[in-house]
C-alpha cells in the first residue's frame, strides 16, 4: 500500500540515509527525509535532478588543518562508507546514474567519492505513468517503466503500488520486508496497461541514431551560430541535466583559524570561466562555440567514448531554458543538415 | 463613454501593428535584422528571435509571456549581430517599456550607440507571473495557456483554470509607469509607434510597506529563506540587462573574491553584491526573477533598492538619458546619510 511508505522509511532509516521526493520552496526535490510525512508521492519529477544526491552542487572533497605553515592534519570524509536509498526516481534519472558511474570511473584515476557513495546507494525506482510533453526517452532506448538501472522497481497502481527485485541487492531488502503481499492477478494487468499506456503518451520522437555521425563532420557548420544566437549563457541547461558533470576544484584557505578545506562545486560548458586559459585565450569565447560543446558532448563525444548517448530524454533542458532554446528543435535543426546534404546528391 | 479593452484583444492589436512596422523596416531597408519575441515551443515561454526577412515577420507574436529583456542581445552586441566586413548591423528591436529603459540607460553607462538601433515601441500590457501561476497549479502539467478576455487561462490533461489577469500579473507591471519606452528628443528619428509614459500610475512604493514593517531579523530570515534553493546557474544575472560586466565580481580567480559554493552565506553574498550594483541601474523588467529555473523572486530586493535611490537622489534608470545616475556621478554635497543609518 501507498499508505505504508512511513512503515518503509521506520524500518531501513536507521540502517540507510533516505533520501525520497519533498517539496522545498514549491519545488520538488530529492532530499534526505527527516520526517515521513513529508515525503510526497505525487509528482512529475523533480527539477534540479537527484544526480545531487550522488554528485552533490557543493562538495567538501577533504579539510585540513596547518600550523599556519604547514599543513599539519588532513580531515578525510567518513560519510562515504554510509548506506542510501534512494527512493522515488524517474526510469530516466536512474539511467543518469550508470552515464555518471560510467564518467566518474573512466581512465586511470576514479573518483573515489563519487563511486563509493554509489555503490552503497539503492535505487528503489518509479515507473513513469504520465511522462510530460516534453519527454523524449523512448528516443534515447529508454521507456517510462525501464527498471533495467534499478534495484526495486514499483509500478504505481493508484492505492498501492507493484513492487519488483531487478538486482540482488534489491531482492535481498525485498525479503526483509516482511509486510509486503504478494501480487495479483489483476495488479499485474493493470501494470501492464500502464505501461503501455505510458509509451504511447509519449509524443516526442527524436532521431538520434547516427547523430554523432552527422555532428562530427560539421563542426563548423553555420547552424552553430543559428543555434546559439538566442542563448544567455546561463547554466540551467546543464545545471539540470542529470548527466551533466562538469566540476570546478577550488581550495580555501581560512588563515585566522589555522585550517582550509578543498571542494568542488557544478561548472558548466556555458560559463565564461570553463576554457579560460592562462594566457587570456579562451577556444569557446562566445555562445556560439559552448552551445556547440554542450550538443556535441552528448550527443557526438559519449557516442564515441562511451558507446552510449550522454542524454537520458528527461526533457528539463527543454522545460525550463530561460529563452526557450528548445533541444528537440535543435536536435530537428542538426538533422536537416543530413537531408539537405542527402537532397544534394540525388539531385 | 468609457470603452473597456480586454488584454486579448490588446495582445491583439499590439501584435499586429508591430508586425507592420517590422515587415516597413525591413522592406526600406532600415534595418538589417529584427530582434523580437516569437511563440514558446513550451507553454509559459516565448522565444526570443532574430528575424532577417520579411516573409519571417509573421513568427513575430506578441503575448504577456515575453519576460526576456532583449536588450540583454546589444549588449554586449551578440556575434550574429555583427558582420564580419560592414560592422554593427543596423537592429530593429521590440520595445517594451523596460527594454527602451534599459537601452536608455546603457546609453547613459556608455554600453551603447544607438545610432544603428531603432526602437520599435510597444504599450506593454504586463507579464504573467509565470512562477506563480506554475505554484498554482502545482504537480499537473500545464499544456497550454493564452490569455482570453481578461482571463488567463490555463489547460492541462485534465484541468482547466483560469486566472484573473490583474491578479496574477508581475507586481513590478502592475507599478510600471513606463509601458512604452520614453521618448529622448535627440532619438526623436528611432522612434517608431506609440509611446509614452503612463502617468495615471501613482508609484510610492506601497508594496514594500508590509516588508518594511517587519523587524531586522524577519528581513533577513525572508532573504535567506527566498535564496536557498539558489543553484547557482546564474540565470538572473546572465537575463539582466544591466549585467553586462565582461568579467563578474563573483567570478573574479586571480585571486578569488568570492566564493561560488551554494552554501547559504554565500549564495547571499552574491545576491545581494549582485543587487548592490544594480541600485539605481535595474530597469525593474523582472527578467531575473522569470528566468530562474527554481522560482526565485529578487524583485523586493531590487525594489527597495529602487525606492532607496529614488529619495535620495530623486533619480529612475532609464528614463532621462541626460541625467547623470546617481553611482556614476561625484558630488561634493551628497549628504550620505547612509552611512550613519542603521537599517
Amino acid at each position: 500500500m501507498k499508505s505504508e511508505i512511513g512503515k518503509l522509511y521506520i524500518e531501513l532509516n536507521e540502517e540507510f540515509n533516505f533520501y525520497a521526493p519533498i517539496k522545498v520552496k514549491g519545488n520538488l526535490e530529492f532530499k534526505k527525509i527527516l520526517n515521513p510525512d513529508d515525503i510526497v508521492l505525487d509528482y512529475y519529477n523533480s527539477k534540479v535532478p537527484p544526480k545531487e544526491i550522488l554528485f552533490p552542487k557543493t562538495d567538501i572533497l577533504f579539510e585540513y588543518k596547518t600550523d599556519g605553515k604547514n599543513v599539519t592534519e588532513i580531515i578525510e570524509r567518513t560519510d562515504l562508507d554510509e548506506k542510501n536509498i534512494i527512493f522515488g526516481i524517474r526510469p530516466c534519472d536512474a539511467h543518469s546514474f550508470v552515464i555518471l558511474e560510467t564518467f566518474f570511473a573512466f581512465g586511470d584515476v576514479e573518483d573515489e567519492i563519487f563511486l563509493k557513495k554509489r555503490a552503497n546507494s539503492l535505487i528503489i525506482g518509479i515507473g513513469c505513468n504520465t511522462p510530460r510533453s516534453t519527454c523524449f526517452c523512448t528516443s534515447i532506448e529508454g521507456h517510462p517503466f525501464m527498471k533495467d538501472d534499478m534495484d526495486i522497481f514499483l509500478v504505481d497502481l493508484g492505492e498501492k503500488y507493484l513492487v519488483e527485485g531487478i538486482s540482488e541487492k534489491g531482492k535481498e531488502l525485498m525479503s526483509r520486508l516482511k509486510w509486503l503481499s504478494d501480487a495479483d492477478r489483476k495488479d499485474i494487468k493493470k501494470a501492464r496497461e500502464l505501461y503501455e499506456q505510458a509509451e504511447h503518451s509519449i509524443e516526442t520522437k527524436l532521431d538520434l541514431k547516427d547523430i554523432n555521425k552527422i555532428l562530427d563532420p560539421h563542426f563548423e557548420h553555420p547552424i552553430w551560430a543559428e543555434i546559439s544566437d538566442i542563448c544567455i549563457g546561463c547554466g540551467t541547461c546543464s545545471f539540470l541535466c542529470p548527466t551533466c558533470t562538469c566540476f570546478d576544484v577550488i581550495d580555501e584557505m581560512d588563515q585566522y583559524h589555522n585550517k582550509g578545506r578543498r571542494f568542488r562545486i557544478w561548472d558548466t560548458c556555458q560559463f565564461c570561466l570553463y576554457t579560460l586559459h592562462t594566457s587570456g585565450h579562451n577556444p569557446r569565447d562566445s555562445c556560439i562555440e559552448r552551445c556547440r560543446n554542450r550538443i556535441l558532448h552528448k550527443f557526438c563525444y559519449y557516442p564515441e567514448n562511451y558507446n552510449m548517448l550522454g542524454c537520458v530524454g528527461c526533457g528539463r533542458c527543454i522545460q525550463l531554458c530561460p529563452v526557450n532554446n528548445d533541444l528537440r528543435v535543435i536536435i530537428e535543426k542538426l538533422n536537416s543538415i543530413k537531408t539537405k546534404k542527402e537532397e544534394k546528391v540525388s539531385a | 463613454m468609457v470603452i473597456s479593452v480586454s488584454i486579448e484583444s490588446e495582445n491583439r492589436d499590439i501584435e499586429n501593428s508591430m508586425k507592420e512596422t517590422a515587415r516597413a523596416l525591413l522592406k526600406e531597408k532600415k534595418v538589417d535584422v529584427i530582434i523580437g519575441y516569437s511563440k514558446g515551443t513550451v507553454p509559459l515561454s516565448s522565444a526570443p528571435i532574430l528575424i532577417r526577412n520579411v516573409d519571417e515577420v509573421e513568427r513575430l507574436v506578441w503575448n504577456n509571456l515575453c519576460y526576456i529583456n532583449l536588450a540583454k542581445y546589444l549588449v554586449p552586441r551578440i556575434p550574429q549581430l555583427i558582420d564580419p566586413e560592414k560592422g554593427d548591423l543596423n537592429v530593429g528591436i521590440i520595445t517594451k517599456g523596460c527594454v527602451g529603459r534599459a537601452l536608455i540607460h546603457l546609453r547613459t553607462e556608455n554600453q551603447i550607440n544607438l545610432e544603428n538601433v531603432i526602437m520599435i515601441g510597444i504599450p506593454c500590457n504586463g507579464i504573467i507571473n509565470r512562477k506563480k501561476i506554475e505554484k498554482e497549479i502545482g504537480e499537473n502539467e500545464i499544456l497550454e495557456l493564452f490569455t482570453s478576455g481578461n482571463e488567463i487561462i490555463v489547460k492541462g490533461k485534465d484541468f482547466e483554470k483560469k486566472f484573473s489577469f490583474e491578479d496574477y500579473v508581475n507586481e513590478l507591471c502592475k507599478v510600471c509607469k513606463i509601458k512604452a519606452p520614453p521618448k529622448i528628443k535627440e532619438l526623436q528619428g528611432s522612434y517608431v509607434g506609440e509611446c509614452q509614459e503612463v502617468s495615471s500610475i501613482d508609484d510610492n512604493f506601497e508594496d514594500l510597506t508590509e516588508f518594511e514593517s517587519k523587524p531586522t531579523v524577519e528581513k533577513w530570515n525572508y532573504i535567506k529563506d527566498t535564496l536557498q534553493t539558489c543553484t547557482r546557474c546564474y540565470a538572473c544575472r546572465e537575463a539582466c540587462p544591466m549585467c553586462y560586466c565582461k568579467l563578474c565580481f563573483v567570478d573574479q580567480n586571480k585571486p578569488i573574491w568570492f566564493q561560488k559554493t551554494t552554501e547559504i552565506s554565500d549564495i547571499i553574498s552574491f545576491h545581494l553584491v549582485r543587487a548592490m550594483h544594480l541600485a539605481g541601474r535595474c530597469v525593474a523588467c523582472g527578467a531575473c526573477s522569470s528566468v530562474c529555473p527554481v522560482g526565485i523572486d529578487l524583485n523586493l530586493i531590487n525594489r527597495k533598492l529602487e525606492k532607496i535611490v529614488k529619495e535620495r537622489f530623486d533619480f529612475t534608470s532609464g528614463i532621462d538619458a541626460s541625467k547623470m545616475p546617481p553611482m556614476m556621478e561625484y558630488s561634493m554635497d551628497d549628504a550620505e546619510e547612509f552611512m550613519l543609518e542603521e537599517d
